[in-house]
């Protein structure tokens, strides 16, 4: 049924909150919607805006018909679908938007209202960033208030009081919210699978060309989080594992056209470093682990030949995983021919200087050892800087960068210390990664960025397995003590370079960091193992879902009996005193008995119209009447008035009259 | 059916309430509440909500559902106090001429200190109405009631609802109050007055606005009209007094009943209520025979009243015997 239509007088209040409600919501995904979408948006909220203030008339049926036509198929030509979540996100805005030019009704605008709680989950579900949390509340909070202005209908409701109601009834849902939040049963995994997010790949290739890159770009961004149980490995030990790349066209190294081969059993030495990694989701498929990983900790997780992890997804979610590395191993067993061959294949007739620099150390040097160390001290002593703007290369890049150029980032070294040794016939290759990491004392863990990727080498020498190699560190060694800034300022934008050399700042942005950390392990990361361990650490013995079900119950049980009371107190009529309560309850008895007091008529009063039309109630009535009005109007000590006040209350309670129907 | 459905939930809630006497507590036990259609599509988008957060274990959005569902649930209790405790304090009926529009006149009192939105008065075939009631004060709310034929139009089914404060649920209370709306003939017929009978020509008769010979100014007496209140001397800081003219010659009426036998009873009965208006606004005394008794001469707000009413209740059984509102 309607409310009366005549509270849609003043259609331009609700108009104007439901409008912004919608905006602000589409907003929240304005940077996945396409530009002509935000402008369709905000135009269609300008239109429906002026109709509703008399400035503008009403689009006609059939323009907005032709609109949704259109708009529908720049969806569709943009996304060539409609399903999945950055489509139907920008169909919705559309739909909402032409929604919004025929919005008339109250009807109407709670339909515009509910799309744009729609589209709120849509940015839940895209983005839960610790930062964006405020605006996610914030949006709730303007929906709950346009959905009072609405329900009012026309001018009139004081806005502040629309907003007052709408927040504290949000305040006073927050408990149950809560309640919910902890002990709702998550499920392990999903119903269906998770949306494939379509963002472009960044971060760590799968290959590497360091001739073709003159200036590095540094970005600041964080890759993953890592927080030790136990010991922590020295600065010069954090080598975080990334891809490992093999195969080398003379210009470019590659992961490899595929070849894998068997690697034989290692042998760990020192201590195990245990750890739990939170990867930032960056739609790679690289779950990166210190240095050598004893297995993988996730069976949706390739453990590869190389020591490498590759997820059988794109990471799209923050995801944490535990591991166990060590930072030495040993292998007695032989390389496989096939994979002394893959691991020493260079690229014929290209760079001969090269092969010949190889040839000559490696004729002083017969045992691989000593050619490793005979090459390392050409690097140490070769006068290589490190450089994050080197000079492009030629094709032979690494005859041009040991023989002309001389500049380089860890790229460079690592291509050119590998193809020293596979040209001097020791099996290498080129592991990708980061290396060190800035430990966020707040937090209590290492934050690594992009700025922190990294290159090295690993050499194979028989009877000890593979060992890493890593040249950079030769030529500049403050690169791994130091970050990045420290030895090259200019690597990284102005304003980047502010914030993390201004003490008080950095130290901010590290409290920032832990809170976001914090956030992301202990909300977005919530699941079912972290509920019963909360219900573990509440008393509950072995608990299951009974008792989160059971903590479930009893919470909602609660808050509704807090709510009831809570709202329902301020509601009731309250007679001023004990004595008008008391009166009130007479009046009601001899209501009942069939003869009721008038709104004007005095206890006198009516004690005379009983005696004169009810004489059978009168003697009981009387008295109790002629009482109240002494005890109201004649004068007497607070004292004396108490008890007598509670004495008639007394003889009130105890009066019985009968029922009379009527 | 669904009107059927709704007369006959009301009727339940007749017998397990039983009859009102004013002043009316909304009482939580007589207080009903249901989601509406918004309601329903609200809970339903709660619900597809809770499956993308539960499907993608996305804690923003599970947090979010469930706050929202805390939002719904506290709505339903400002709902419901939204309407408890309001005081029905007065349910009077204005009567009408058969055809116009009755008046039913509520008056409603909010003894809490809190603002009461948007409470809306319903009668089954009447259009709502609605008001605020301000915290620890009283509002009127009248209801236009249609009316056909005259007699006695029995007021069934007054219920008080609101939707407030988030339009998810309507929370209602019927009021069964024995509330009856006289519904006078419809005042027409062609006979002119009839001719006056032991009047004395030339005698001066008090009149109110119908005369226009200026007669003077006495008291204010209750029932005078505002019109004719002298508003220019109360100004000045005189009492109230009303200004007197004369009709010159003045006529005396009587209408009788069975003096019109060439009409049917209710033509008659119509004739009658046009002559008794025509004679008020003149501002000409009248008397009024029926078969069942008469009226004395005298004019008036409160003399016309008592002549229509006979009227009206020409014929009909006491009360209890009245037509119901058309459902």
């Amino acid at each position: 049924m309607p409310l009366p239509l005549h509270a849609e007088r003043d259609p331009l209040r609700p108009m104007l909150w439901t409008t912004a409600a919608f905006v602000a919501a589409a907003l929240l995904n304005a940077d996945r919607i396409p530009l002509w979408a935000t402008a369709v948006l905000i135009a269609c909220a300008a239109w429906q805006l002026s109709v509703a203030a008399h400035k503008l008339p009403a689009l006609p049926k059939a323009a907005q018909l032709i609109l949704t036509f259109v708009l529908v198929t720049c969806v569709v030509a943009t996304f060539h679908t409609l399903n999945g979540l950055p489509a139907g996100t920008v169909l919705l805005v559309v739909m909402g938007s032409i929604k919004l030019l025929e919005t008339r009704s109250r009807r109407d605008r709670y339909i515009v209202i509910g799309a744009a709680l729609f589209l709120l989950l849509a940015a839940c579900l895209d983005r839960q960033a610790l930062l964006r949390l405020p605006l996610y509340l914030g949006e709730a909070g303007l929906c709950c208030t346009a959905l009072v202005v609405s329900a009012y209908g026309g001018a009139g409701l004081d806005i502040r009081l629309a907003g007052i109601l709408a927040a504290r009834s949000l305040l006073l849902a927050l408990p149950l919210a809560l309640v919910f939040f902890l002990f709702f049963p998550r499920l392990p995994g999903g119903f269906w699978a998770l949306p494939a997010s379509d963002d472009a790949v960044t971060g760590l290739g799968e290959s590497m060309s360091p001739g073709s890159i003159s200036q590095l770009t540094t970005s600041y961004e964080p890759v993953f989080r890592v927080r030790f149980a136990g010991a922590i490995p020295a600065p010069q030990e954090r080598y975080w594992r990334g891809p490992v790349l093999h195969d080398f066209d003379g210009y470019t190294w590659r992961h490899g056209p595929g070849g894998a081969y068997r690697q034989g059993p290692l042998r760990y030495l020192g201590e195990p470093f245990r750890y739990s990694v939170t990867l930032v989701p960056d739609a790679n498929r690289w779950w990166f682990a210190l240095d050598t990983v004893v297995g993988s900790p996730d069976k949706h997780v390739l453990f590869t030949y190389d020591y490498a992890l590759i997820a059988r997804d794109p990471v799209t979610q923050p995801t944490t995983y535990a591991a166990v590395s060590y930072t030495h191993t040993e292998s007695s067993e032989a390389l496989s021919n096939i994979a002394r061959k893959m691991e020493s294949a260079l690229p014929p007739n290209r760079n001969p200087r090269t092969r010949e620099l190889a040839a000559r150390l490696r004729a002083g040097a017969p045992a691989d050892a000593d050619f490793v160390r005979a090459v390392i001290d050409y690097f140490r002593s070769g006068g290589f800087q490190y450089s994050l703007t080197p000079p492009m290369l030629d094709f032979n890049s690494v005859d041009d960068f040991l023989f002309h150029t001389r500049e380089g980032f860890c790229g460079h070294y690592a291509s050119a210390f590998v193809a020293l040794m596979r040209a001097g016939g020791v099996p290498a290759r080129v592991v990708t990664g980061y290396q060190g990491g800035e430990w966020n004392p707040i937090g209590g863990y290492f934050l690594v960025r992009q700025s922190d990727a990294h290159a090295w080498a690993e050499v194979w020498i028989d009877g000890r397995g593979w060992r890493r190699v890593d040249p950079t560190a030769i030529v500049a060694p403050e690169r791994l003590s130091r970050g990045i800034l420290d030895i090259l300022p200019n690597a990284v934008s102005g304003s980047t370079r502010l914030l993390y050399s201004t003490p008080l700042l950095a130290h901010l942005l590290q409290g920032w960091d832990a809170l976001n950390t914090a956030w992301n392990e202990h909300v977005v990361k919530f699941d079912v193992n972290t509920q019963l361990g909360i219900l573990e650490r509440l008393g509950v013995r072995s608990a299951d879902w009974t008792a989160l079900v059971a903590a479930l119950g009893s919470g909602l049980v609660g808050w509704l009996a807090w709510i009831a009371w809570h709202i329902g107190r301020s509601a009731g009529p309250r007679p001023a005193d004990r004595l008008a309560r008391a009166y009130a309850r007479l009046c009601k008895k001899l209501a009942r008995a069939g003869i009721a007091r008038d709104a004007s008529e005095g206890a006198l009063a009516y004690g005379a119209r009983i005696l004169s039309s009810r004489p059978d109630l009168a003697p009981r009535a009387q008295p109790l009447l002629r009482r109240y009005a002494n005890l109201r109007y004649a004068p007497m000590s607070a004292e004396a008035a108490t008890a007598a006040t509670a004495a008639f209350e007394r003889m009130v309670l105890r009066l019985q009259l009968a029922r009379r129907p009527r | 059916m669904k009107r059927l459905l709704r007369a006959r939930i009301a009727s339940w809630a007749r017998r397990r309430q039983g009859a009102d006497v004013l002043p009316v507590t909304m009482h939580y036990r007589r207080i009903y509440i249901l989601p509406t259609r918004a309601g329903w599509g609200f809970a339903f988008l709660l619900f597809c909500m809770f499956v993308a957060g539960l499907n993608y274990s996305n804690s923003t959005a599970l947090f979010m559902t469930f706050w929202l569902a805390g939002f719904v649930l506290v709505g339903l209790h400002r709902c419901h106090r939204n309407l408890m405790g309001i005081l029905l304090q007065g349910a009077s009926a204005v009567p009408a001429f058969a055809g116009g529009m009755g008046q039913l006149e509520l008056t409603l009192e909010n003894p809490a200190p809190l603002l009461r939105l948007r409470i809306e008065a319903d009668l089954p075939g009447v259009a709502p109405n609605v008001t605020d009631i301000a915290p620890r004060s009283a509002a009127r709310l009248n209801l236009a009631v249609p009316t056909t034929v005259r007699g006695r139009l029995l007021i069934d089914g007054l219920r008080l609802t609101t939707a407030l404060p988030f339009g998810l649920f309507r929370a209602w209370t019927w009021v069964y109050l024995p509330l009856e709306l006289i519904v006078y003939p419809r005042a027409r017929g062609l006979l002119p007055l009839p001719t006056v009978a032991g009047a004395t020509p030339g005698a001066r008769v008090r009149g109110g606005a119908g005369g226009d010979e200026w007669l003077g100014l006495r008291a204010f007496r209750d029932g005078d009209s505002p019109r004719q209140v002298a508003w220019k001397a109360y100004a000045r800081g005189a009492p109230l007094l009303v200004k007197e003219y004369c009709a010159a010659a003045a006529p005396e009426r009587h209408f009788d009943f069975e003096r019109l036998p060439q009409l049917g009873t209710e033509r008659r009965l119509e004739q009658l209520a046009a002559w008794i208006v025509d004679a008020e606004n003149r501002g000409e005394r009248y008397a009024l025979a029926l078969p069942g008794g008469t009226l004395a001469l005298d004019r008036g707000a409160q003399h016309r009243h008592r002549c229509l009413s006979a009227l009206a209740l020409h014929g009909l059984g006491p009360a209890r015997h009245a037509t119901a509102i058309a459902r």
